[in-house]
């Protein structure tokens, strides 16, 4: 400090410290009709720091070799650019903003990075990088960003010691932060690169590269340990959604873990005040987790079973095999990966998230046995969720999670080898979605209940599939008892109901089949008629009556589907095979209906 | 009538344009930008930077209003109808739309105490209590109001008197009734004074809770909603319910909205970076997004409350507000634009029969019950007096009506005279018990005593009576009877009048459909005529086929000179990129062959590649053992270059 006296220098500490405080506190009180009056004059603060340091500098350069190195006038000169050009730029004035910005780049370019002013090369990146997302030139924000990023892990490479915060420079020895305050600092500004190149990224479109920071953003919180225990729960439980539908089910778990984890160490911390609210607060937060988990279950399930499956649905037991001799493999490499991944966590909640990880496994269920341990367990998590999301109160969400546990029955079905264990579970679809499709109303939960009745159409059609297979095989082919008649015609007639009642909810008020079906149940409407069809042509009846009635139902139905498909021809390539078997059907069904007359009239 | 029949139903959308104000006339002498044909519904915008041979853009609607419009002509073409349907029973939903300051408030609300310049809320309320008051008298209604406002996703009762401090009001569900407010402030109106009163208590809190109201009413959506309940006996002799929703919103000024859009489209930012952490939450939904995954968070509440209005059980109609002067353009096109998207929205009203949530059923249970009870200490109190009448201390022969109106009086006035009787005669028992000589002293006490807590329990019983009779009325008083509560000032010529002006709105909106189909159909029967009886006539009807087909050709045209102006404009913007790097690329050839000798360009030149990963030039490290600098961050001439020059 040769030339400034230590008069001077506090005076300039002084207006740091009261531009800080004009920006930081004194802006958000701030009149409407005059926003930026606090930044204003913080901004007219720094310029006369700046006019100090400058006029120093002068003096400073004829004299030469002071006692501050002239990297550190630099990087203080440096950081008052910087602040003036984060002031510029909160005050809507980009241009000028990014002016000091890349002045603070050019003072910096002089100097190499050292413990002095790597803070400062990070923070004016980070700043170029917000600024130029903010004027869409996504690239360029990325190049300073990336940059950045670059700097951190070099130093932290080559030297790793806490380094000066910007504010320091300016303030007077006695009020020099701690190295824990340092290391605070120098890394949150880290994590906010993270966190803006996850941005970025994602608006690029990457999104697997934008996961990937998201996922050492949350990391980074945890390790800093500067986060809200809720809030990161469920951030990282909605990132495992990410990954789990990319089918990288070790990350989704290993999130879900560190969610259910993590959501725990927000109970542990009740405040007297609002107490009732929070509570209900941390119970719908952790019911969204189970709800998260659910998911992971239901996937894991559905995508082995999708791997197993033959082409008519059933499990290929060649397949299967050949699954499980690679399984071997497959172990391994779940260890290495588990060593190489971004694991969450810090020392106290390593081992609990660890331990939770191993109670479902992330590796595709092969049998009944392991696909049932990933069932239970998502059963589990359908309990918790529910009870926080009841049906009074919380239809849409009660619905979907009793949807999500239908289909992890359905799921679990297809590995169950005793049929009438399988029609059991689909029995138990049956029940919980029956009563709530009758009790819901009919006008505000329309779009609900159709898909509740195509669902209930289609266990019913599974278990009377199922049924027919089971009496086949005890008995001799073409000679069922009525007992199994009975239950078969009802399984069948219940299975036509539903898909009637869906065919219905799409006719107007007066009960008017729509000319022109919308877009989205165009499928379902179809594919409905056609299973309607064919459920109608499979009724069993010894009087030829019913059995013509039933024919000619199952004709009428099919020509729709044929008909509506030729009026309509977009419809045709969405239901390419039902057209086709209806084609058929239109074709031959006659002929059986004409016979059927004929033996009628010669009975008579 | 013939919307009635059709199962689902457009939203009707209506365009209304307020008048030039005296700043925007003194601006130049430009004029409007939109014109509008009242019979055709049809609004034609002329951009006011285009040339004069730019065919005008024309967007065709339910029904147009221009600067000269009354507010009873919107209300009783377009609105009239929706609140009918309501009383019927259905659900309606009024929305106003536009840019701020273009008369959305003044179109919803308008001046209340002139009755010319009322707006659609004031006309309603009118409306509505007419009916009630004009209706038969086996109907009985129950009108219910609440008022709240979204802003900044949280849903606030305007009618909750802690409005300020109180907390932001839950979404929830029910199986019956879908999505509700919880814990919504209703108040029950009995006559338009009343319903009026909420409405400005409502308006008062959304006033004093705002701390700047120009910013705060630009991005708030306010929700006035009306119940109508109505029970009438069916032929089945029962009595049914309907239930009526009026919803009548004001929602933000379109220039916001037109970003957040009400049909649940998800905020869509530029590509801004968020600053706060706290949003990392957004970031990872945004990646979370798929079908198969749970993503916990939720639609906006605006659209999840008016789910029903948009493509659901609702009968809707949107009025969409334009400003006429030039510098609005964009923003009149961007609101017409959205208005015809609106018209899209395919609804399908149902009414609303015999819910189970119906307010006016549990009054009505209530009442009963009330008038049971009555009933029952009627019934005792006249066993108690028959008795005394057995005894013979006095005879009383009047006889009771049944009739259940006159329950109360009747029980009223039967209490007080059994009170009296009574009252008359434990007098006479304490004069017998005083004049009897023959009775102990003390036993002469203990009897008057009795006496005395007799009278006292009677007189207890008298209020419980009391209170219960106005308990009772209290209830029944909330109840509006056809024909019978609110009086109806209005003379038969004033009613004559009215009816005769919905009749004449009712034509003049068939009018315009079918002027509307004429159009439609004229260009039909124009391509269909083919047989023409003289060659006179052929060449007629050609030539108005071809001048159809030139003015649809210009159209086009405008259309596809919009479209090639677009692209010029782009490429000239890319050619002048070009030229200014063009420019710079040779400065740095300049720079480069003056300044830099060709042995060390080429030393440069050979130690940069090309890194296809980061999509840029690199430096390769001079000394490759070296610990290689990642980040160069600028690169200055070495000061050997300018000795060797000089």
């Amino acid at each position: 400090m040769a030339s400034l006296s230590s008069d001077e220098w506090r005076a300039i500490c002084d207006k740091f410290t009261n531009a800080q405080n004009l920006t930081e506190v004194e802006s958000r009180n701030d009149p409407e009709n005059d926003p930026f009056r606090s930044k204003y004059k913080a901004r007219e603060l720094l310029r006369e720091i700046y006019c100090s340091l400058k006029s120093f500098e002068v003096s400073e350069g004829e004299e030469d070799g002071g006692g501050e190195s002239a990297g550190l006038r630099a990087a203080k000169l440096g950081a008052v650019e910087y602040y003036l050009g984060v002031n510029h730029v909160d005050t809507e004035e980009l241009s000028a903003g990014q002016e000091h910005l890349m002045n603070c780049m050019k003072l910096l370019g002089r100097c190499s990075v050292s413990s002095e002013n790597v803070s400062l090369f990070i923070h004016v990146r980070n700043q170029l990088g917000i600024l130029w997302a903010g004027r869409d030139e996504t690239e360029t924000a990325q190049g300073f960003l990336e940059t950045a990023e670059s700097i951190y892990q070099h130093y932290m490479k080559e030297d790793g010691s806490p380094p000066t915060d910007m504010t320091e420079y300016f303030t007077t020895e006695e009020k020099l932060l701690t190295h824990q305050e340092r290391t605070k600092r120098f890394e949150l500004a880290y994590t906010h690169t993270m966190y803006y190149l996850a941005q970025v990224y994602k608006n690029l479109g990457q999104t697997e590269r934008a996961a990937t920071y998201c996922h050492s953003t949350l990391q980074r919180q945890l390790q800093l340990n500067q986060f809200n225990p809720m809030e990161w729960a469920l951030n990282a439980a909605t990132l495992s959604q990410y990954y789990i539908t990319k089918g990288r089910y070790m990350e989704g778990r290993h999130c879900l873990s560190a969610a259910t984890v993590i959501s725990g160490l927000a109970g542990e911390v009740p405040s007297e005040a609002t107490e009732n609210e929070r509570r209900e607060q941390l119970r719908q937060k952790r019911a969204e987790i189970a709800r998260c988990w659910i998911k992971y279950c239901l996937n894991l399930l559905q995508d082995a079973k999708k791997l197993l499956e033959d082409n008519i649905g059933e499990l290929d037991t060649d397949r299967q095999d050949e699954l499980k001799r690679a399984r071997r493999g497959e172990e391994e490499e779940e260890e290495k990966g588990r060593k190489s991944a971004l694991l969450f966590g810090s020392e106290d909640t390593f081992d609990s998230i660890a331990s939770l990880e191993e109670k479902v496994r992330c590796l595709f269920p092969l049998d009944f046995t392991e696909a049932r341990a990933v069932f239970l367990v998502g059963q589990n998590y359908v309990t918790q969720a529910k009870e926080y999301f009841q049906m009074d109160g919380y239809v849409t969400d009660h619905i979907e999670i009793l949807q999500d546990h239908s289909a992890l029955f359905r799921a679990l079905a297809f590995f169950e080898e005793d049929l009438e264990r399988r029609c059991k579970m689909h029995k138990r679809r049956v029940d919980m979605l029956e009563p709530i499709c009758t009790d819901l109303n009919a006008q505000y939960y329309l779009m609900i209940r159709r898909q509740l009745m195509f669902e209930l159409a289609e266990t019913y059609s599974e278990m009377m599939d199922l049924k027919l297979t089971l009496a086949n095989r005890q008995a001799d082919t073409q000679s069922l008892d009525s007992h199994t008649i009975k239950k078969f015609n009802h399984l069948c007639s219940a299975s036509a109901k539903y898909f009637q009642m869906f065919l219905d909810s799409l006719c107007s008020p007066e009960g008017k089949v729509p000319e022109h079906l919308e877009e989205e149940v165009l499928r379902p409407a179809l594919v409905a008629r056609f299973r309607v069809a064919r459920l109608h042509s499979r009724l069993i009846s010894s009087s030829p009556s019913v059995q013509l009635d039933n024919l000619n139902r199952s004709l009428e139905n099919y020509k729709y589907v044929v008909q509506y498909c030729e009026t309509h021809p977009e419809a045709a390539t969405t239901v390419e095979t039902e057209l086709e078997l209806s084609k058929e059907m239109v074709g031959l069904l006659p002929l059986k209906i004409n016979r059927l007359k004929a033996r009628m009239a010669a009975n008579n | 009538v013939m919307s009635k029949n059709k199962g689902s139903e457009s939203v009707k959308v209506v365009v209304r344009c307020r008048p030039l104000n005296r700043k925007e006339e003194s601006n130049g002498p430009a004029g409007g930008i939109v014109q509008m044909d009242l019979r055709l519904g049809q609004v034609i915008l002329r951009n006011p930077r285009a040339s004069a041979s730019e065919p005008q853009k024309t967007f065709t609607f339910d029904a147009v209003y221009d600067a000269s419009s009354k507010q009873r002509d919107l209300y009783d073409e377009s609105v009239r109808p929706l609140i009918d349907s309501a009383l019927a029973g259905f659900n309606g939903t009024i929305f106003a739309y536009g840019q701020t300051g273009t008369g959305k408030t003044y179109t919803m609300q308008g001046v209340w105490l002139d009755p010319e310049k009322r707006g659609v809320i004031p006309n309603a309320f009118d409306h509505i209590f007419t009916h009630i008051s004009r209706s038969q008298s086996d109907k009985q209604y129950l009108v219910r109001a609440s008022y709240l406002e979204i802003y900044r996703e949280e849903v606030r009762d305007l009618l909750d008197p802690n409005h300020g401090t109180a907390r932001a009001l839950e979404l929830r569900e029910s199986p019956d009734t879908g999505v509700y407010v919880r814990d919504l402030t209703s108040c029950v109106c009995k006559s338009i004074k009343e319903i009026e009163e909420v409405m400005n208590v409502g308006n008062q809190a959304r006033a004093v809770g705002a701390t700047d109201m120009n910013e705060h009413s630009s991005r708030s959506h306010a929700l006035f909603l009306i119940t109508v309940e109505c029970s009438q006996p069916g032929p089945d002799g029962r009595k049914h319910i309907r239930v009526g929703r009026l919803n009548l919103v004001d929602l933000a000024g379109s220039e916001r909205q037109a970003k957040t859009g009400v049909q649940g489209d998800r905020l869509k930012e530029a590509a801004k970076i968020n600053l706060s952490l706290s949003a990392l939450g957004n970031v990872i939904s945004a990646l979370a997004d798929g079908r198969s995954g749970h993503v916990p968070y939720r639609d906006s509440k605006l659209t999840r409350l008016l789910q029903d209005s948009l493509g659901g059980n609702a009968k809707t109609v949107m009025v969409a507000t334009l400003g006429p002067a030039p510098q609005h353009y964009e923003e009149t096109l961007t609101t017409l634009r959205y208005a015809n998207r609106a018209k899209n929205i395919q609804n399908q009203p149902r009414v609303n029969e015999d819910p189970k949530d119906a307010l006016l059923r549990e009054f009505q249970r209530e009442i009963a019950r009330l008038r049971a009870q009555l009933n029952h200490r009627k019934w005792r109190s006249k066993q108690k007096k028959e008795q005394v009448e057995g005894e013979g201390w006095e005879r009383d022969g009047d006889e009771e009506t049944e009739g259940e109106d006159e329950v109360e009086v009747e029980v009223e006035k039967e209490a007080q005279e059994y009170v009296k009787l009574e009252e008359q005669r434990l007098e006479r028992e304490k004069e017998a018990i005083r004049e009897d000589q023959f009775l102990l002293a003390e036993e002469k006490q203990r009897l008057l005593g009795e006496k005395e807590r007799m009278m006292g329990d009677l007189r207890k019983e008298q209020e419980a009576t009391e209170q219960l009779t106005a308990k009772y009325k209290a209830m029944e008083s909330k109840l509006l009877v056809g024909g019978k509560n609110i009086i109806d000032h209005t003379n038969e010529q004033q009613k004559m009048l009215e009816m005769k002006r919905q009749e004449i709105a009712e034509q003049s909106r068939s009018e315009r459909e079918m002027q509307q189909q004429m159009l439609v159909q004229d260009e039909e029967t124009l391509e269909l005529r083919e047989t023409f009886t003289s060659l006179q006539q052929e060449v007629e009807a050609k030539t108005k086929k071809l001048k159809k087909l030139y003015a649809k050709l210009q159209c086009i045209k405008a259309e596809i000179q919009d479209v090639n102006d677009e692209h010029v404009r782009s490429r000239q913007e890319l050619e002048q990129t070009q030229n200014e790097l063009t420019r710079e690329l040779k400065f740095k050839y300049l720079i480069i062959e003056n300044f830099i000798p060709p042995e060390e360009k080429n030393k440069i030149m050979n130690r940069l590649t090309f890194d296809p990963e980061e999509d840029q030039w690199k430096f390769q490290p001079l000394v490759p053992a070296e610990s290689h600098c990642v980040f160069f961050l600028c690169c200055r001439p070495r000061t050997s270059c300018f000795w060797s020059w000089t």
